[in-house]
């Protein structure tokens, strides 16, 4: 096992070599010269030249290279090239917020997905069962713009349930007081597709034989959904769950600009609008990080979950 | 007895005062602010922030429009010799910055010398101000010591320099390389601001800038900040002890004097300021009441404007409109060093005059700015000193005539419609535009004002500071440009296209040596009847040659929650909360 995620770890080394060759490529072709608008309304190329050769962007490529893989290496990206604060601190304050709202509704829209697609596919076939799936069409095909610009109207607006907006400093009442109709969104957004794919992973498990042979043998109907289904579904979902966990890093922006949550996901917009390539490269190394990371967990996990997995 | 009741009553009426509500106004900002360095920052929503934090020199008249400069830290109004060139500006005396550890607990008066200081900054080049062009070539001795700093890497703040110079502890003076009637605005904006440079010391990154830790020796202090999120400032307990005090000038100011008059400042104790970046946040937030002002851009207002006034069911809530014209033009700019549009042949200019008039600004205004803008008529925009209210533009939409034009001088139409240039070759105009929704939208009026004089135009998408990028590389031929007042005086327009500032501002790369000679003469007048004779001459100029076509100026509209007291919008001044009362929150 321990030679497995030794493995693992090292051949993460590439990936994020062709990760972070991709961002600087990337950066360099479309990124914009931050140089040109942080120098103001009026600047002459003096001035511009100043600007570059304080930020470093009028060095030959492959020292500046050398500077994103040294900053990488030492977890050090600088300052925002627009703010001045140190990005450091950037990923520190401002994943708090973004967690504040996404770990909830991870926790919730996994629940309560795996809970109704269990209950559907114990009705497979039936009215019930069929009029669930057009529901999580129709609530599929629409946009998740639709539902913030809906909800925040009639939850917030119309009824006064919610604030329109807002964050404060306190755990608690940002967490029930700004984020609930946030998770109630992005939570009516997630259950349609989660809902029909473990629905999915699930009736691929319910003709197995083993299921066949259970219900044979007299085990209550509950016990196999619960017990055997779930657990040999779990495989697939448990991908799914995973899959879903780098993007905690990047949060939700739409939800985050709409409710004025000063989270990650703005934040990645701003850097973006304002070229603050320290801000995108820190980002995008430690999403990167944490896919490969988070990866590596499932495979161990799968082995937890089914002895038989075998993980060379 | 009645002692114990009367010290029940006094400990009573002691609580209930302690417990008296502060008084809060609630704005928003639609873009994060950046930081709080007055040199170093340059957008406008940290600006708001910075003129309730520091404070400047001079300021404007709260009411007075067009805006009028006035004293704020300075004692009085400059007093000017020496033909123009030399400024003696008597400083206030008994200010103080707020208070900070950095000052061990005891109060740090502003003198002169955090002036030497705070202007020198902005010329500083490790600091990279963006307002550095606001001092640049003005001050004596000022670039040379700022051109030694990037040679040594380091501003040496302790020379002494003939330009600015701390005459005693409260007076300071300015000597000009050449007379510079717009100085007082210079001083008055918020990149001059005092700062103390023990603060700065402290606080300050490795390069130089502090953008964390404003203290200024305004009437607010920041309390709290939740960056990209929420912003509140209190008052500044110590804040010398300063009364409302303007003079109504204009219909509408008598109420707002009964309102402020005599009210010690400033009035609200606290200002929460909420980034809110989408639109319906903050429209339904104001309607909700839990913002009291709002800026209605765009697309925005038809939900609370109607014909140029305040929907009815807004008004019998209360609400009050605030409508201005911003100091800003919008113009569409065509390259003058591209070899097929740029030039002073009579051809070329035909070609950039018809396109010119090919160019509807009414559809631009209904269309594009959802009827909130007017029609540009000068490069002047109305609020800024030498605006010519009734000047009668001689490009006007016709794309008859512009057709007419383009016959006349020889772009011939081929049998597929488009025209072509007088050598054969396509007429293709190279049009640049922002990927966004404005962006898409000024591009499809530009091509469809185009197409129906047979013109074709090849559209581009840029980011914004690659459009920079080009234009100040010479190397976009065409976009739409809007440049907002930095100081509201003529000057701050018309050197959009004097030719030494091509790389600069002036985009279209322009150079008509007689608008630069009446330039030159411009800036060597105060504002009067003989500048404005030089600016009239200027704008048939640009008119004549065709190097841009005007297109709209903005309104801006505010709205006022019915609880705020003596509010009227500035055109210049970011934010004006200091001058501002609140009723009882009613929400």
């Amino acid at each position: 096992m321990l030679a497995y995620i030794i493995r693992r770890i090292w051949q993460m080394l590439p990936t994020l070599l062709g990760v972070v060759l991709l961002v600087f490529l990337l950066f360099n072709w479309v990124g914009g010269d931050p140089a040109y608008v942080l120098a103001g309304k009026i600047s002459n190329p003096d001035q511009i030249d100043n600007i570059r050769r304080q930020l470093g962007v009028d060095q030959p490529y492959y020292i500046q290279l050398g500077i994103f893989l040294k900053q990488i290496v030492t977890a050090d990206f600088g300052s925002s090239w627009s703010t001045n604060e140190k990005v450091s601190h950037i990923l520190a304050t401002r994943l708090g917020p973004s967690m504040t709202v996404l770990l909830p509704l991870l926790f919730l829209e996994t629940i309560v997905a795996i809970a109704l697609a269990l209950a559907v596919a114990y009705v497979r076939g039936s009215l019930t069962d069929r009029m669930v799936m057009i529901i999580c069409t129709v609530g599929l095909s629409v946009s998740i713009l639709v539902y913030i610009i809906v909800f925040q109207y009639v939850f917030a607006y119309k009824f006064g349930w919610f604030p329109v907006q807002g964050w404060g400093n306190d755990v608690w009442e940002n967490l029930w007081k700004y984020s609930a109709l946030p998770i109630l969104i992005l939570l009516v957004v997630s259950i349609a597709p989660n809902l029909r794919l473990y629905r999915t992973f699930v009736l691929d498990e319910i003709n197995q034989d083993y299921v066949r042979t259970a219900r044979a043998k007299g085990v209550g109907e509950n016990r196999i959904m619960w017990v055997h289904v779930l657990r040999n579904a779990s495989i697939p979902m448990i991908t799914h769950v995973m899959a879903a966990l780098p993007g905690l890093l990047i949060g939700a922006f739409l939800v985050e600009r709409f409710f004025s949550i000063p989270g990650i996901g703005r934040e990645v917009i701003l850097a973006v609008e304002r070229s603050d390539f320290p801000v995108i490269k820190a980002l995008t190394v430690y999403v990167a990080i944490a896919t490969m990371v988070v990866n590596l967990l499932a495979d161990l996990m799968y082995k937890a979950v089914d002895p038989r997995v075998q993980l060379k | 007895m009645r002692r114990a009741l009367l010290l029940v009553a006094l400990l009573v009426l002691g609580s209930a005062h302690a417990a008296e509500p502060k008084k809060v106004v609630r704005d928003i900002i639609p873009v994060a602010e950046t930081g709080f360095d007055p040199a170093a920052t340059s957008d406008l929503y940290s600006a708001a922030i910075m003129q309730a934090v520091f404070e400047r020199l001079y300021t404007y008249d709260y009411l007075a429009r067009p805006a009028k400069v006035v004293p704020m830290l300075a004692e009085s109004m400059p007093v000017i010799t020496d033909n123009g060139r030399t400024y003696t500006i008597p400083i206030r005396r008994g200010v103080h910055f707020s208070a900070d550890p950095v000052f061990g607990g005891k109060p740090r008066e502003l003198t002169a010398e955090d002036f030497v200081y705070s202007l020198k900054r902005v010329m500083d080049p490790t600091i990279r101000s963006p307002w550095s062009f606001l001092l640049d070539g003005k001050l004596v001795g000022l670039d040379e010591e700022a051109a030694a700093a990037k040679q040594s890497g380091r501003f040496d703040y302790d020379r002494k320099i003939a330009g600015i110079e701390a005459v005693d502890r409260y007076t300071l003076r300015l000597r000009l390389k050449e007379p510079d009637y717009n100085l007082p605005y210079v001083l008055a904006h918020e990149s001059t601001s005092a700062v103390a440079r023990e603060v700065i010391a402290k606080y300050a990154e490795s390069d130089g800038r502090a953008m964390s830790n404003p203290v200024g020796t305004g009437p607010y202090v920041l309390a709290e900040w939740i960056r990209s999120s929420k912003i509140v400032l209190e008052a500044n307990p110590g804040f010398r002890d300063m009364k409302w005090n303007w003079t109504a000038q204009e219909p509408g100011d008598e109420k707002i004097v009964a309102q402020m008059q005599g009210k010690k400042l400033p009035v609200v104790d606290r200002v929460e300021v909420y980034v809110m970046e989408e639109d319906q946040a903050r429209w339904l937030a104001f309607r909700n009441g839990e913002v009291d002002l709002m800026n209605m851009e765009g697309p925005l207002a038809p939900n609370a404007i109607e014909g140029g006034k305040l929907r009815p069911e807004l008004a019998a809530k209360g609400v009050q409109l605030q409508r201005i014209v911003d100091p800003e033009i919008n113009f569409i700019y065509w390259n003058m060093q591209d070899p097929d549009l740029g030039g002073f042949t009579k051809e070329k200019i035909a070609l950039r005059r018809a396109l010119a008039m090919s160019y509807d600004v009414d559809e631009d205004i209904r269309v594009i700015r959802n009827g909130q803008a007017v029609a540009a008529t000068t490069p002047i925009p109305p609020g800024v000193v030498g605006h010519f209210p009734d000047w009668k533009p001689t490009t006007k939409y016709d794309p008859v005539g512009a057709n007419a034009l383009l016959d006349r001088f020889g772009y011939k139409r081929g049998a597929d419609g488009w025209r072509s240039f007088l050598n054969g070759k396509p007429l293709i105009v190279n049009y640049t535009s922002r990927p966004d929704s404005l962006g898409r939208q000024q591009e499809e009026l530009v091509k469809k004002s185009y197409e129906a004089i047979g013109v074709r135009m090849d559209s581009r998408k840029e980011k914004f500071p690659e459009q920079l990028k080009l234009e100040k590389q010479c190397k976009l031929l065409s976009r739409t440009n809007a440049w907002i007042a930095d100081y509201p005086d003529a000057d701050n327009f018309m050197q959009l296209w004097y030719s030494p500032n091509i790389q600069q501002s002036n985009g279209g790369c322009v150079t008509m040596p007689e608008y630069d000679a009446l330039y030159r003469k411009s800036i060597r007048l105060p504002p009067g009847p003989e500048r404005q004779a030089l600016y009239r001459d200027m704008i048939r100029l640009l008119e004549v040659y065709a190097p841009m076509r005007l297109t709209i100026s903005r309104y801006r509209n505010q709205l006022v929650q019915p609880r705020v007291l003596g509010y009227k919008k500035h055109p210049i001044l970011a934010s004006t909360w200091q001058y501002l009362d609140v009723g009882a929150d009613t929400r």
